[in-house]
């Protein structure tokens, strides 16, 4: 079945309040194309999950998309923090519920496998199972293992209403190729109710069929598919593209403050009227070139 | 005959010291990197390093920003993710050694990488933390990576975002979890953890600085054995490794 569509019409099938997995790693693979469109089209009230908060995530909270974040920590790397997800938290404006990568990871893994709960040896002893605890009430909870006897931790399944994956390669039918490490992709993919595919290109399904290996996502769980060039830009698609270090400070700067990073939104969201405007503005081929992938070292 | 080396330096060298050969390794970015790097190209030619997001085994070529950056990723043996190095090797129990990183540690050896303020008045927002608390949870030992200050090294830590010993004798232990810090590297001293009571103790002085240098930039009192020695500085070719192999361009050492 063919799913291919344009990037709007992806994401006007996301309702606001929808929860949204998001395929980043923090400078790496962000959902940022689907982002920007996301704020374009006034989606609002949006939970957010992913394993390590990253720029697509924290790009959705700062722009007062994001009612809700399940994460497990995060950055921009060495470039800065997650600004617009601290400020949230420290002005009490989003609830932001704070697990490790693994928790988060396997709270995916239950969905993906259908399973009730998940038991984590994670979490035991810390404040941030303290705090999840006075949050949430009801996303972890503890049972006594009916083999052993011992005590557990157990994580209630994350069922995102949709995963938004940015990947390499993929046929109109959305059968996916993600190069590199995948971090927690495959499990938002398979807990999710369905996936929205972006892929750098697509293929026909000879290709696919060619290299079946490769493909991590079955197309049964994609909704839609959109080929989109340079999709996670500033940041890096592996043997692809590299992140643009320029436009990542540009950001950090930016969201210093809701002022400076109100005029970025202006700019760089709002002021351009799709993806391909957006890669105009920040320099069109000429500089996108530059950050072609050299073939050997994958950056 | 005297080398000159920076207290980074040392810290690298004492981290790579922890690593035996064929040891599983799981490591953060920084300091913990040009130590696993180290140990592999010294003593531990056979160890398995592990990056959380689903690298193993890379050989960068180029100084990365983090774990986000493919530079970080080169040459790996195996790009999976999550599931597979934090849950089917180190959830599972495969992982020697973790070494871990973070804003404050206190005296049994609980880390603090979330926030630094009262966490129900004022605070700041850091990082949080990513295959931290996974790590401090289920690795065999860990190892603190920090520098030597009162604000680092405190009675009493704003956020406890990975275990220790958490309060101390046998309450790790009661909590259901195994493992927990063996060492805390910092860039005046080492430590160890006694073996009841989970206090830490001072292991040896780096050279060049007094018991009261290290006792006086703490923000608690550790367990100090009645001899304590200096450690060990780094070997020529520990250095020129580090220098010209691992970190060239002082990204990790600063």
């Amino acid at each position: 079945m063919d799913k291919l569509t344009t990037l709007a019409e992806a994401v006007a099938s996301v309702p606001s309040g929808s929860h949204v997995a998001l395929s980043g790693f923090p400078i790496t693979r962000c959902a940022m194309a689907f982002v920007r469109e996301v704020i374009r089209q006034g989606i609002k009230g949006l939970t957010v999950s992913q394993c390590v908060g990253a720029m697509d995530g924290d790009m959705l909270v700062g722009a007062g998309a994001v009612e809700r974040l399940i994460y497990g920590g995060g950055s921009l790397d060495r470039f800065g923090r997650l600004n617009c997800v601290n400020r949230g938290i420290e002005d009490g404006s989003l609830q932001a519920e704070e697990y490790s990568s693994l928790s988060v990871a396997f709270r995916y893994l239950a969905g993906s496998l259908g399973l009730p709960f998940m038991p984590i040896r994670s979490l035991v002893g810390s404040d941030l199972m303290r705090r999840i605890r006075e949050h949430t009430g009801s996303d972890v909870a503890d049972i006594v293992d009916p083999f052993t006897g011992d005590n557990w931790l157990v994580l209630k399944p994350l069922l995102p209403d949709v995963s938004v994956l940015v990947v390499h390669a993929a046929d109109a039918e959305g059968n996916a190729w993600i190069m590199g490490p995948r971090w927690d992709n495959v499990e938002q993919a398979k807990a999710g109710k369905r996936t929205i595919i972006i892929a750098e290109r697509v293929v026909p399904t000879e290709v696919i069929r060619r290299h079946a290996e490769r493909t991590v996502i079955p197309g049964l769980l994609v909704s839609h598919v959109v080929e989109l060039p340079f999709a996670a830009h500033p940041t890096s698609v592996f043997r692809e593209y590299d992140y643009d270090a320029g436009e990542i400070e540009k950001y950090v700067q930016a969201t210093s403050t809701p002022a400076a990073f109100e005029a970025y939104l202006n700019e760089y969201v709002y002021g351009v009227k799709d993806h391909w405007e957006y890669l105009e503005k920040v320099g069109g081929m000429k500089h996108l070139n530059t950050l072609r992938a050299d073939p050997i070292l994958g950056y | 005959m005297d080398v000159d080396y920076t207290p980074s330096e040392l810290m690298a060298v004492a981290g790579a010291r922890e690593i035996k050969d064929r040891e599983v390794v799981a490591v953060g970015l920084g300091l913990p990197v040009v130590a696993a790097f180290l140990a592999k190209r010294t003593h531990a030619p056979n160890m398995t390093m592990l990056f959380e997001l689903g690298v193993i085994d890379s050989e960068p070529v180029h100084t990365g920003v983090g774990l986000a950056d493919p530079r970080v990723w080169y040459r790996a043996k195996v790009l999976s993710g999550f599931v597979d190095i934090l849950g089917a090797i180190l959830h599972k129990g495969r992982v020697d050694v973790g070494f871990l990183g973070g804003l404050e540690t206190d005296q049994y050896g609980n880390l603090n990488t979330t926030l630094i303020g009262d966490p129900r008045g004022k605070f700041r927002h850091m990082v949080g933390s990513g295959g931290a608390n996974d790590i401090a949870s289920s690795a065999k030992r860990n190892i603190l990576i920090m520098r030597h200050d009162e604000r680092k090294l405190k009675k009493t830590i704003s956020f406890v975002t990975s275990p220790g010993y958490m309060t101390g004798g046998d309450s790790r232990a009661k909590a259901g979890l195994s493992g927990g810090p063996t060492r805390v590297i910092t860039d005046k001293a080492i430590f160890g953890f006694h073996p009841e009571t989970k206090q830490m103790m001072l292991i040896s002085i780096h050279p060049g600085n007094t018991l009261e240098d290290v006792l006086g930039t703490m923000g608690f009192a550790p367990v100090v054995p009645p001899q304590v020695p200096y450690t060990e500085p780094p070997e020529k070719d520990q250095l020129r490794l580090i220098r010209e192999v691992i970190d060239p361009g002082k990204m990790y050492m600063g």
